[in-house]
């Protein structure tokens, strides 16, 4: 070896001189050469880094000052004690694990309690939840700054007699005084007690982030109650779910994927289940999985992709029937067939299509296909398949998804979709459908190449479907009240509010058209005059930790109707933040945070179940050091009073309370059954009583608790006091495979004996029984073998959607989009309101609104300043470089974005924002995440009796003046956030840690509420708000100013009558129901009476 | 012995980072320069230019080619299946500063892990400086103890990815200075393991 020829004798000969050169860099800042130093425990060079003590530390940890550290370490300073004033502080803490609540993935916190002050000192993860595995994204961290809010609001508020709502004058009440006035309210629908008295309470929820509490409290009250924000939020993606499963959403196994597979960049960027979702996905791609991002806009995901694929928005699924093409006609490598024969067979309803000669005949009629199929067999059934996907060619996706000159990117897409096997993981989620009419086509189109492939038999690296990947038992409690485990009954009637009769298959509740069927007379007398009891007002709405006015489009509708006392006569806000809602309710209750507030949370981020628990981290540090409530069904509240956060409560304790106290306190109506404790019914249940009944349910969990607490009365409940996270199961992978037990007499499933004499067979191998007097399918025998199935009536994934064909939406029930242009007219309802066909001028833009901001994404972090910070309500318009250059515009410029229906014709208005010419949107499609742009009226509010002015959201929204006449809207900005907060010292609450506040630099004037402007844009069959718009820009005037809002909401109400009217195919007289029986409403439980079309004539 | 420690010292420097003007000149001015450098000290390049445009256009263009872009001189690298750094505390050879109770001040070595070859070679100096100190004081218990950790510490971290390294430097590099410190860190590498083998036994 030639290095070793040439040795010298660097330690013995003239080499030696080198001695005189000493010129090492020196990189080792700590130089000891004895055993390193130890005082109390602590040392400077710990043998191993941990972000976590051990859970047996966690009730008494004892940690070095981060701050102190920097001067220097032990060695130096030593640790502080009454001799050595001058060393490094101690903290003592109680480390209470808790859940963040700052969207929905639900990861773990700890919070990290300081005994001696009684202060959150910080929020870290949970190293116990499997999901978020110890870590979290900005969020997480954030709940610290929200928690200590300088403009928190501190206890109860009531509008002030004699104001209107809307006029920000306000007094302080006591939680029983609002309880009193709000329970004597609900005790007046109770003992009215008939059908439109059952409608008139709406319990309205924001993100809930817990699973089943809030759809139960309706339901104890027998009223048909809930509105979620689902529909301006996710239902377009869950419709497609539930047509190919009957399941909410799919679930995906990131972490094993091959082909991590994203429309929109919401998994990895800022959504659903985001900081999991992320981590899981780069596990993956150390693996060596491609990341594909479809997305009009080149998102942080999309950035880091293996393939960026910007198609005009609202066709993608254009695309998906251009994959399940090329599968169908082209072949292997090797020959073979590229769809999985096995899993298709066996577990698509194919032979229901086949048998179905009427329905196969429309579709030739409308020329979908050109021949019938030859007979009923698989095989013909793969030759129909291959006629009717067979025009969507790579010419026709081209030209439909705009992507000319990128041809190349179509080959790469196939060549890594097909290289990844069944492992191919994806989230169809946001964007692409919620974005649109017909959004919901990108599911039920997304998910069939998937299916063909066998990807979507949620097997390693594929894709499975939620409900099996979550625990949920939030709202199984009664085990531990009067009722003595019996669940309320069914709730009798239907609310036409949350679920109009234009929208039998919505997939959730209407809830962003609330105020516009309020003041909609004609529409009230329309359907009462065919025998539906629509009641003329609500008695009581209360938003729960929501702020629709804000976030939901036609803002100024909202305002409209909450300011009208004769249709809502009471309303409330749980709200732990000041919010553009509160300013016009008749109360704001403040409840807790992410660390405030009990909860069980879980939620289908990877193929497991894990299960989380949300708790208030100073009641339960108070706790562990002694310290015990006056009431122990108010410990929450006692403990933030005690602690010194204010009079904040939680929702468990609140409503228990209210309604064994004040709606029904002698049991009478029924109701207070549900929420007074077994132990003592003279008061309301605990949180211990409640989270032992809850967690018990769960077998692994309650043997866990059982032997890790044998002596506790609330096993349960303690373990996971402690711990703040479980792991039920893992490693779940086919679950519709799992065997139906069988033990000789009867078949078992969930834990129901059917007599197997009971139970018939029918052609297709499914298992139908009587249950409460409804038929009902159980299983599915495929070969010899009985399999649980998929959720689908039939047991298998649906290609072939016969509710679709009952509700009169025949031509939809395959997968299916239009192929021309002639076809885009018929099928207007999968055509995107802002398809590329609708824009004609050089000014006119397809403007995608919906991406949420990483920091940003809720109205109840507004007020931390760590995430304000990053995000300074600035939602500036993106626009392609080649789009700005050609209308003259340069960044940092006034833009008046004026809103346009596609629809109707009709203009909604205009906003003003700041142009950023970007490479980083597509040519044609405007970008403005609608996660910023708040606003608020006064900078702080006069409440008699407070030692000073209670400031109004100042770290998130500047000033502005508003004007509305009934017709138009308008907001002028007037003071941004940094002059507004900075101007109000004295009203700065928790000011130790505050008193940064002088240094903010922010003043938000660059954010636009463009949801003011926007219209609703219902789904004629998903339901969802499709959020794009199409926009005609112009350079602003020289008096316009950023955050300039002019509405024309006369328009925008008629805006959504033709969205309602030309597009909807309502109930009529021959449907007995006014849902598919099988597809359960999502939160109340409805009866067979409930569901029952008033207008049907048939048998009864 | 003394130039042990200045040995680990100087070819620490070459490796850590970027050559300066300063410590050039300290180099060239060392009596066995032409000894120790002997490609580089006939290259006519250095004749031709200034010190500073030496270091600038050619030195530093080399060292980032050897250090930073193309090479990798991270033990974990080499050692690691996935060819990963682990820059985090379970990195062996973090683990053993740590018992020393030394600490990396990764900005100021500016390296993403303490497992560096730059890092490792002044740990190598410490460790041969405190065997000097523990000389001075007579304590042959301490002498002992230093040896067998620098042996074991050359046997089991350095020597297990320095050679290879090296190695692709000698190769890769397109100045004589590298290509010469590259030749010199290994012979003087090897040649010091052996005088540890001595030593300890």
């Amino acid at each position: 070896m030639r290095f070793l020829e040439s040795r010298r004798n660097f330690l013995k000969g003239s080499a030696a001189a080198i001695a005189t050169v000493a010129v090492s860099k020196g990189v080792f800042s700590t130089i000891a050469q004895a055993s390193s130093h130890e005082e109390g425990g602590f040392s400077n060079t710990p043998k191993s880094l941990s972000f976590y003590p051990p859970l047996e530390e966690w009730d008494d940890f004892k940690e070095l000052d981060g701050n102190d550290w920097k001067r220097g370490g032990i060695d130096r300073k030593g640790v502080q004690s009454e001799e050595n004033p001058d060393g490094i502080y101690v903290n003592e803490y109680v480390i209470v694990p808790t859940v963040c609540s700052n969207c929905e993935a639900g990861c773990g916190l700890t919070a990290w309690v300081d005994k001696k002050s009684l202060v959150v000192k910080k929020y870290m993860g949970n190293p116990l939840h499997t999901g978020s595995r110890g870590r979290n994204c900005a969020k997480g961290y954030g709940a610290w700054s929200q928690m200590y809010d300088p403009d928190r609001i501190p206890f109860p508020l009531r509008r002030a007699p004699g104001s209107k709502r809307g006029e920000g004058k306000w007094v302080r009440v006591t939680w029983d005084d609002a309880m009193k006035e709000i329970g004597a309210k609900i005790r007046e629908l109770l003992e009215q007690g008939d059908e439109e008295a059952k409608k008139q309470f709406i319990y309205h929820v924001g993100r809930p982030n817990e699973n089943g509490f809030g759809a139960r409290l309706p339901h104890t009250l027998g009223f048909d109650g809930y509105d979620s924000h689902t529909n301006i939020c996710s239902a377009g993606a869950r419709q497609g779910s539930i047509q190919w499963a009957n399941d909410d959403r799919n679930s995906p196994d990131w972490a094993n994927a091959k082909l991590i597979f994203l429309q929109s960049s919401h998994a990895a960027d800022a959504g659903h289940y985001f900081q999991q979702s992320a981590g899981l996905i780069a596990d993956a791609r150390k693996k060596g999985a491609k990341l594909v991002v479809i997305d009009p806009r080149l998102s942080n995901s999309a950035g880091m992709a293996d393939l960026w694929l910007p198609l005009w928005p609202g066709t993608e699924a254009a695309l998906y029937l251009w994959l399940a093409n090329r599968i169908l006609h082209e072949k292997g490598r090797n020959g073979e067939d590229l769809v999985d024969h096995d899993f298709v067979r066996n577990w698509v309803n194919w032979k229901k299509l086949m048998r179905n000669k009427e329905y196969l005949n429309f579709i030739k009629e409308r020329g979908y296909i050109q021949n019938l199929p030859e007979d009923e067999s698989y095989e013909s059934f793969i030759q129909l398949l291959k006629e009717l996907y067979a025009p969507y060619t790579t010419e026709f996706v081209v030209k439909e998804c705009k992507i000319e000159g990128q041809e190349y990117k179509l080959e790469q897409l196939w060549e890594m979709f097909i290289d990844a096997g069944d492992r191919i993981a994806t989230y169809l989620w946001r964007a692409g459908t919620i974005g649109h009419r017909g959004g919901w086509m990108n599911t039920r189109a997304g998910f069939l190449p998937l299916a063909l492939r066998g990807a979507l038999r949620g097997d390693v690296g594929g894709v499975s479907w939620h409900h099996w990947h979550k625990a949920s038992v939030n709202g199984k409690w009664f085990k531990a009240t009067l009722s003595n485990g019996k669940k309320p009954p069914k709730v009798t009637v239907w609310n036409e509010y949350p679920w109009p009769p234009e929208y039998p298959l919505s997939t959730y509740e209407m809830s962003f058209l609330l105020p516009h069927l309020l003041m909609d007379e004609e529409w009230k007398r329309k359907w009462r005059a065919k025998g539906f009891k629509i009641p003329s007002r609500l008695k009581v709405w209360v938003p729960r930790m929501y702020n629709p006015v804000w976030i939901n489009p036609d803002g100024f509708r909202w305002i409209e109707a909450l300011k009208r006392e004769d249709l809502i006569e009471l309303s409330f806000n749980l709200s732990p933040t000041w919010s553009e809602t509160n300013w016009y309710c008749d109360y704001v209750l403040p409840t807790g945070l992410a660390g405030e507030r009990h909860d069980q949370q879980s939620e289908p981020t990877k193929p497991e179940k894990w299960v989380a628990f949300r708790q208030p981290a100073l009641r339960v540090a108070l706790e562990k050091m002694g310290w015990k409530p006056k009431d122990p069904t108010r410990a929450t509240l006692e403990a933030h009073m005690k602690a010194g956060l204010g009079e904040i409560w939680e929702e468990i304790e609140f409503w228990a309370n209210l309604m064994v106290h004040y709606v029904d306190p002698d049991g009478k109506l029924g109701v207070k059954q549900y929420w007074a404790s077994k132990e003592d019914p003279s008061r309301a249940i605990t949180i211990p009583e409640f989270y032992q009944a809850a967690f018990s349910l769960l077998p692994n969990l309650k043997k866990a608790a059982e032997a890790a607490y044998p002596n506790s009365k609330y096993p349960c409940y303690e373990f996971m006091r402690d711990r703040g996270a479980f792991t039920e199961e893992t490693n779940i992978y086919k679950p519709q495979e799992r065997e139906v037990a069988f033990d000789g007499e009867h078949y078992i499933v969930h834990g129901h004996k059917y007599p197997k004499d009971e139970v018939i067979i029918d052609e297709d191998g499914v298992l139908w029984v009587e249950h409460h007097g409804r038929r009902k399918s159980i299983g599915v025998k495929i070969g010899d073998k009985i399999y649980q199935g998929f959720h689908t009536p039939d047991k298998r994934l649906d290609f072939f959607v016969d509710w679709l064909v009952e509700y009169r939406w025949p031509e939809y029930a395959i997968p299916i989009y239009p192929r021309n242009a002639k076809e885009r007219q018929e099928m207007v309802h999968l055509v995107t309101q802002v398809h590329h066909d609708y824009m004609q001028g050089a000014n006119e833009f397809a403007l995608n609104t919906i991406y949420r901001l990483p920091y940003m994404i809720h109205t109840r972090s507004v007020n931390s300043k760590h995430l304000m910070e990053i995000s300074v309500n600035h939602n500036p318009i993106w626009i392609h470089t080649s789009d700005a250059k050609r209308l003259g515009i340069k960044r940092g410029d006034k833009i008046r974005v004026k809103i346009v229906d596609t629809l109707s014709g009709l203009e909604s208005g205009y906003f003003v924002a700041m142009a950023v010419p970007t490479e980083a949107t597509r040519p044609g499609v405007l970008a403005c995440s609608h996660h910023a742009g708040r606003w608020k009226l006064k900078n702080a509010v006069e409440i008699p009796g407070f030692q000073h002015r209670l400031g109004v959201l100042g770290l998130g929204a500047p000033l502005y003046k508003m004007s509305m006449d009934g017709k138009i809207g308008k907001m002028r900005a007037k003071e941004g956030i940094d002059k507004g907060l900075k101007k109000r010292p004295e009203t700065w609450q928790f000011k130790d840690i505050n008193k940064d506040l002088e240094h903010i630099w922010w003043d938000g004037l660059t954010g636009t509420w463009q949801n003011a402007v926007a219209p609703v844009h219902p789904d004629p069959i998903a339901g969802n708000h499709a959020w794009h718009h199409k926009v005609i820009i112009e350079k602003a005037k020289p008096t316009d100013r950023f955050g300039d809002v002019y509405v024309n909401y006369e328009n925008n109400f008629k805006i959504y009558q033709a969205w309602r009217d030309k597009l909807t195919r309502p109930l009529t007289a021959d449907l007995k129901y006014r849902r598919p029986m099988h597809m359960p409403r999502p939160a109340v439980p409805l009866s067979e009476e409930a569901y029952r079309n008033p207008m049907y004539k048939g048998e009864a | 012995m003394e130039e042990r420690r200045a040995y680990y010292g100087l070819l620490s420097r070459i490796f850590i980072a970027e050559m300066d003007g300063h410590t050039l000149a300290k180099i060239e001015k060392l009596p066995n320069f032409k000894e120790l450098f002997p490609t580089y000290y006939s290259w006519e390049e250095r004749q031709r230019r200034s010190r500073y445009k030496l270091i600038n256009e050619l030195l530093n263009v080399d060292y980032t080619d050897i250090a930073i872009m193309h090479l990798i001189p991270y033990e974990s690298f080499y050692l690691r299946e996935d060819g990963m750094i682990e820059s985090g505390g379970a990195n062996p050879v973090i683990q053993i500063y740590n018992d020393f109770g030394f600490r990396v001040d990764l900005d100021r070595a500016r390296v993403v892990s303490g497992d560096h070859i730059g890092v490792e070679l002044e740990f190598m100096e410490m460790l041969a400086r405190a065997t000097l100190e523990a000389r001075e004081a007579g304590d042959e218990e301490a002498i002992g103890a230093l040896l067998e950790q620098q042996k074991s510490f050359l046997q089991e971290h350095l020597l297990q990815f320095a050679p290879l390294y090296l190695i692709n430097v000698a190769e890769q590099a397109r100045t004589p200075f590298y290509k010469d410190s590259a030749k010199l860190a290994l012979e003087f590498l090897l040649e010091d393991y052996e005088y540890l083998c001595e030593m300890v036994s």
